[in-house]
């Protein structure tokens, strides 16, 4: 009985952390990291389709970069805007403003990003994951949890079009 | 001043009793002057005093909004002309000099450009001055560098063109300028010429009126005015013209009550925006900041040193002087005062002798000084009015970054203004007028409007406020619908062109006919939507029910109400030419809604960011539908009511359009668009009278005038998931192949594709097996 008296405070606590650890975290820079561009990376191996950029594409983005490192997504957005001004159909630049806006919490408009990234992007690789991992966190987030596993499994076909050999 | 006039009246009273008795005549007097003093001098002193600070406390300045077009980035690969380029240059005030020197300046050599930016504050942060070189190379911009080599190179941004104030209503005729905006050689210039002393003098400048006396003595008559500068503020202020003695010593009393009252720099400013410069109608000019946009056009900040010479010269006499009547006595004035500018060191002798060879530079037509782009503008304070007070809007000084384009906003103005001539040569009413919208597609940003015939006047503005029947603009909606609809619509399903007569509420029988008269029997629901025919759409419509239309309306941003009648199908829709606008923004975009927006940022006057207006954008469900229709818009120009569109364009340009012609022809439109720019254009009578106008007759060829002086860009087609590209052969309804004759691509939403197979790729089908066989058997 005392074992039990002295064990089960110890249990609530512990099932309580459990529980805490599966509330929604915030979506912050690792995360997006953790949960959108770490596994895309590594599930691609290699199968990356670019868009040759744009000077002024990439010195804006390299600056929306920085902003977001700083925990400037607000700045980070504008700088991508200015971006997308002079690319406005870049499926990175607008992946890269998904992400941001998932940063910023703002859901609706990551998706939105996302979709239109996937739309005119090459649907395949790197950033076709990118996109539905992208796609997934925002549905979650919009509480659409039947839309969030689909873009889940969506995100693991990027990688089946791989051709073979490579 | 009935007052002033009453006190000298009872003045005079007391001196009939004075003859009364000698012995009591210096007491008396003594007794009078005392009781005089303070029963009607310190009355009339605290009068004075009191209408002083009163009318300049009530005249605290408010500091009007100032509102910026969209900043100019230059990048290499930008297509640009130098047409465009130094239309831009010139609306932001910049001006050629030799090697650019200073901020503010360019300089060109055929297509090498060097441009010296001024430093400005944007809502993303700061921008020094910086120096760049660039060429213009088959349109693009080339070689872009910077000359600071430390300055990130690849994009460059040019601080953008000031194009509008918003300002206090009850000073509606006013540019009011804070005295820290205003040009060190109007400052100091104007008191050069006015009142040397005006730092030292406590509003009357005891000597000044002596020299003045001195001089119109000499001259026998009055040269010289001994006027402070504080004197003839207070003369704007309250005091009538009248050159009498009590008015002069009014005045003097006045100047100096205000002196007492307030500083220097506070007067100075109240001058710098009260002083008549000039006269508009029934308008005064008041006030430099004004006078600058009516005589040049442009923002004080911006003008060369003889055009601020010309303003101080005004002073002395606006209408003696006025350049526009008097050019030859105003420019003597000028030079005058130029000369005084030397005299002083304001100027080297040898810029003023430079400046005096200048033209006077005065615009012809005075500008309507409110803004360059009233119809632009107006959307502006709109879109703001939804979070800012009108009140703040015009007097907390606002800075409102705005999307316009200048160069595409000229290309608009004179797109209409041609155009509307060319009308008239073809005919139609010179009382037709017109409305304009251009949005870049993918963020929503209105680059350009124009609200009327006459782009520069203020007043109507139709683009946002002609509530217009649209006609067949609404078409392609119903034929979204359509193509939405469940995988039953593809480009080749048979419609039927066949009369339809439909009872409406009220009784009577609503029997649409078709513009060329004729019905067409069983056609495609391509060529149905190409040439616009009306009994097909409606019937396709009734099948697929007018509330849809009504709903999906809603959900691409209409805000007017519309009613599920049929006459809906054929467009008696009253829309706006900005809604019309912002539903073929979403088709434009591939599906894509983004709300047209004029304001991206507004900042305190300190530069502090008080709020963005990002782009956002919202998913449309069906966007392989959206990309199906685009196809089929493209055919409307390839083939359809737009056919004439290519001729008109002059050059090979895949664009994607609608024409929309209303009943009795009241009302002409057209809808296009190319992968980046979305433009509506409309040509009507304001009170809806018949026209004579067509789509194609009237608004197309304003469309056309526009993205003629706009740089080519074909349309995009990419499919998106859901839709793609199949070879069929349109006559059998059946899947084709691109070798057999008579074969078209054309997008299908997947599911809808046809199922039969044309005879010749069935046969092409067989030979293909067969050449696999034969693979085998040659590899073995």
């Amino acid at each position: 009985m005392t074992a039990i008296r002295i064990v089960a405070p110890g249990l609530v606590l512990m099932l309580l952390a459990a529980c805490a650890g599966r509330a929604p975290a915030p979506v912050e820079e690792r995360e997006v990291e953790a949960r959108v561009r770490t596994p895309a990376r590594e599930g691609s191996a290699g199968v990356q389709v670019y868009s040759l950029q744009n000077p002024a594409v990439v010195e804006l983005t390299e600056d929306a970069r920085r902003a977001e490192r700083e925990g400037d997504y607000e700045q980070a957005a504008v700088l991508l805007e200015r971006a997308l001004r002079i690319r406005p159909r870049d499926p990175q630049l607008l992946q890269h403003m998904a992400e941001v806006q998932l940063q910023k919490r703002d859901y609706e408009q990551a998706l939105s990003f996302a979709i239109r990234s996937y739309d005119i992007g090459p649907r395949v690789g790197e950033i076709c994951a990118r996109n539905w991992r992208t796609i997934g966190v925002a549905r979650e987030n919009l509480d659409d949890s039947a839309g969030a596993r689909e873009a889940e499994q969506r995100a693991g076909q990027c990688m089946n079009t791989r051709p073979p050999g490579l | 001043m009935s007052r002033r006039k009453k006190s000298t009246a009872r003045g005079r009273k007391p001196a009939r009793r004075r003859r009364k008795s000698k012995a009591w005549r210096w007491p008396r007097l003594l007794l009078l002057g005392a009781g005089l003093l303070t029963g009607l001098f310190v009355p009339w002193l605290v009068w004075l005093d009191h209408l002083v600070t009163r009318e300049f406390e009530g005249r605290k300045w408010d500091l009007p909004s100032r509102v910026f077009a969209r900043p100019l980035s230059l990048y290499e690969g930008l297509e640009l002309t130098a047409e465009a380029l130094q239309r831009e240059l010139r609306v932001a005030g910049y001006r050629r000099m030799a090697n650019a020197a200073q901020p503010g300046t360019y300089d060109a050599q055929g297509s090498a450009f060097r441009i010296h930016r001024r430093a400005f504050r944007f809502d993303d942060g700061a921008q020094d001055a910086l120096q760049v070189r660039l060429r213009l190379e088959s349109g693009q911009v080339a070689g872009l560098a910077t000359m600071d080599a430390d300055a990130p190179a690849a994009v460059v941004r040019l601080d953008p063109a000031e194009i509008a104030s918003i300002y206090p209503l009850h000073d509606e005729d006013r540019t009011l300028v804070a005295l820290a905006d205003v040009p060190e050689l109007l400052v100091m210039g104007l008191q050069a010429v006015e009142d040397r002393q005006f730092k030292h003098h406590h509003g009357v400048d005891v000597r000044g009126i002596a020299r003045a006396l001195i001089a119109n003595l000499r001259a026998g008559r009055a040269v010289q005015g001994g006027s402070t500068l504080t004197q003839q503020l207070v003369k704007n202020y309250y005091l009538s013209d009248a050159r009498t003695i009590s008015r002069k010593v009014n005045e003097g009393f006045m100047a100096l009550l205000l002196e007492l009252h307030y500083g220097k720099p506070e007067i100075l400013e109240a001058y710098l925006n009260e002083i008549y410069l000039g006269q508009q109608g029934r308008y005064g000019i008041h006030g430099f900041g004004r006078a600058s946009e009516f005589y040049f056009g442009q923002p004080l900040q911006r003008l060369q040193p003889h055009q601020v010479a010309l303003l101080v010269g005004l002073v002395r006499g606006a209408s003696l002087y006025n350049p526009r009547r008097n050019p030859e006595r105003a420019l003597q004035r000028r030079n005058r005062v130029l000369d005084i500018f030397a005299e002083t060191g304001l100027l080297s002798p040898s810029a003023a002798e430079r400046w005096k060879g200048k033209p006077l530079d005065v615009i012809a037509t005075p500008g309507t000084g409110r803004s360059l782009y009233p119809a632009f503008v107006d959307l502006v304070r709109r879109q703001l009015r939804r979070n800012y007070d009108e009140a703040d809007l015009r007097s907390e000084g606002l800075r409102i970054f705005t999307t316009l384009a200048p160069h595409e906003q000229a290309a608009a103005e004179a797109a209409v203004s041609r155009g509307m001539r060319e009308l008239a040569r073809n005919g139609l009413s010179a009382e037709l007028q017109a409305a304009m919208v251009l949005a870049d597609v993918s963020s929503g940003e209105v680059l350009a409007m124009v609200g009327g015939r006459d782009p520069a006047r203020a007043g109507f503005n139709r683009a946002l406020d002609a509530r217009r029947q649209v006609g067949s603009v609404i078409k392609p909606l119903i034929y979204l619908l359509a193509l939405e609809h469940d995988r039953d619509y593809s480009l080749l399903t048979p419609l039927e062109d066949e009369p339809v007569a439909l009872r409406q509420p009220d009784g009577s029988i609503w029997s649409p006919g078709n513009y060329d008269r004729r019905s067409h029997g069983q056609v495609s629901l391509l060529e149905a939507l190409m040439q616009s025919y009306n009994q097909a759409t409606v019937r396709l419509g009734l099948k697929l029910g007018v509330t849809h239309l009504v709903s999906r309306l809603r959900q691409l941003g209409v805000e007017s109400t519309v009613a599920p009648v049929p006459a809906t199908l054929l467009g008696a829709v009253e829309l706006t030419p900005l809604e019309v606008a912002q539903i073929y923004q979403s088709l434009a975009a591939g599906g894509y809604t983004v709300p047209l927006r004029a304001v991206t940022a507004v900042q305190t006057a300190g530069g502090e960011t008080l709020k963005r207006y990002p782009l956002r954008m919202l998913a449309q469900e069906r966007r392989d539908a959206v990309a199906v229709l685009n196809y089929a818009l493209t055919q409307v120009v390839e083939g359809g009511t737009a056919r004439d569109l290519t001729t008109l364009l002059g050059r090979a340009e895949r664009v994607a359009g609608k024409t929309g012609t209303t009943n009795d022809r009241r009302d002409s439109w057209f809808v296009g668009y190319t992968r980046n720019r979305v433009a509506v254009t409309w040509v009507g009578l304001d009170d809806n009278r018949p026209a004579g106008v067509t789509g194609s007759n009237a608004a197309m060829r304003l469309w056309a005038g526009l993205f003629r002086a706009l740089p080519a860009q074909d349309v995009g087609l990419d499919m998106p998931e859901g839709a793609y590209w199949l070879w069929v052969d349109p006559q059998l309804s059946a899947l084709s192949d691109p070798s057999c004759p008579g074969a078209v691509q054309l997008p299908f939403v997947a599911g809808t594709e046809p199922e039969s197979v044309s005879p010749c790729r069935a046969r092409l089908g067989r030979e293909e097996k067969k050449s696999i066989w034969r693979k085998w058997f040659d590899r073995d």
